[in-house]
């Protein structure tokens, strides 16, 4: 049996790795996760950058940043109803975010990297 | 000479109509104008009413194609409980006299659908910031009047109902403040132009 070149099995090494360790390349569409944010009334409980009865956007971002399972925590967070502290200590379950047309995964990613962007 | 020339249609109509009858007793012309009456009234509103259906409000694509498909996904649409709320129980007002009101300044929607003032979605899209601001205005005018037949403070349990809403909600009537303050785009999509108050 012919063995695969040393040179070809390096390559396909360091591609390996580059794709391992190289950041998201998911492109955020911010209008549009502004926008389902807003048909969702996010805004009633989120804002960018100040803290209101849910955390600020960015404040959010901070607490995730560089972790590998930001994306699908943030996911779970805002599609499962899973509950969420507020201020006062109490706990309510969090609103589902809804899309147009019904449970598009990509609009909830974008939303979710938008988060994560700020 | 001018006295010989015969007085006009209208005139004459008026004599023929002032005119006292010869012929018919007064209780038969009472009864006559009642029953003409009801009958009237009857066609008048069963016309109205048939203006008021889900089915007449889609009729024309320019609602079908699109707000209507957006309204669809709405909780307002489909429920648990299965309560629905049509175009007329947010759009059109239960009384009468706002009922009439509210028709003859829809008669413009006719021109509108003449005229093709919206007759594509990418005219429609254009224009929901004007269209929506413009119902805006009307409910917030009339107090949430169409939300109020079927949703009310007083009726709001603190029990069922989650804090933070329900806290929303009674700081919103402390405030004097109805439904349409806070509630906008619940059954279609809001305009891209729309700014969320205290969105940063």
């Amino acid at each position: 049996m012919k063995s695969i070149p040393r040179s070809l099995l390096a390559a396909a090494a360091a591609g390996a790795v580059v794709l391992a360790f190289a950041p998201s390349a998911f492109a955020v569409d911010a209008d549009a996760a502004k926008q389902l944010a807003k048909q969702n009334n996010c805004f009633k409980c989120h804002a960018i950058e100040k803290d209101k009865d849910g955390p600020a956007y960015h404040k959010v971002a901070e607490k995730y940043k560089g972790k590998a399972d930001a994306e699908a925590k943030l996911i779970h967070h805002i599609t499962s109803g899973e509950k969420a502290k507020f201020p006062d200590g109490h706990e309510e379950e969090h609103k589902i975010v809804k899309t147009s047309p019904p449970h598009d995964e990509a609009q909830i990613k974008n939303l979710v990297q938008w988060i994560l962007s700020q | 000479m001018d006295n010989d020339k015969q007085p006009g249609f209208f005139k004459r109509t008026w004599t023929a109509l002032n005119r006292p009858s010869a012929k018919y007793s007064l209780l038969a012309l009472l009864f006559v104008g009642f029953v003409s009456g009801i009958i009237f009234w009857g066609a008048f509103n069963t016309g109205m009413e048939a203006t008021n259906k889900l089915e007449f409000c889609i009729g024309c694509h320019e609602m079908r194609d699109t707000v209507y498909q957006e309204y669809k996904e709405t909780i307002h649409y489909s429920n648990r409980t299965g309560v629905r709320a049509i175009c007329s129980d947010c759009h059109v007002p239960k009384d009468w006299t706002h009922k009439m009101i509210r028709k003859i300044q829809a008669s413009q929607e006719v021109w509108g659908k003449i005229t093709g003032y919206v007759d594509t979605p990418e005219k429609f899209e254009a224009k929901r910031m004007e269209l929506a601001t413009k119902e805006w205005a009307r409910m917030k005018a009339a107090g949430s009047r169409e939300c109020l037949n079927c949703h009310n403070f007083d009726a709001m349990s603190p029990e069922l109902q989650k804090q933070t809403p329900y806290k929303k909600h009674m700081k919103a009537k402390a405030e004097g403040k109805t439904c349409i303050d806070c509630h906008k785009g619940i059954a279609h999509h809001l305009p891209k132009e729309y700014e969320e108050p205290d969105e940063e």
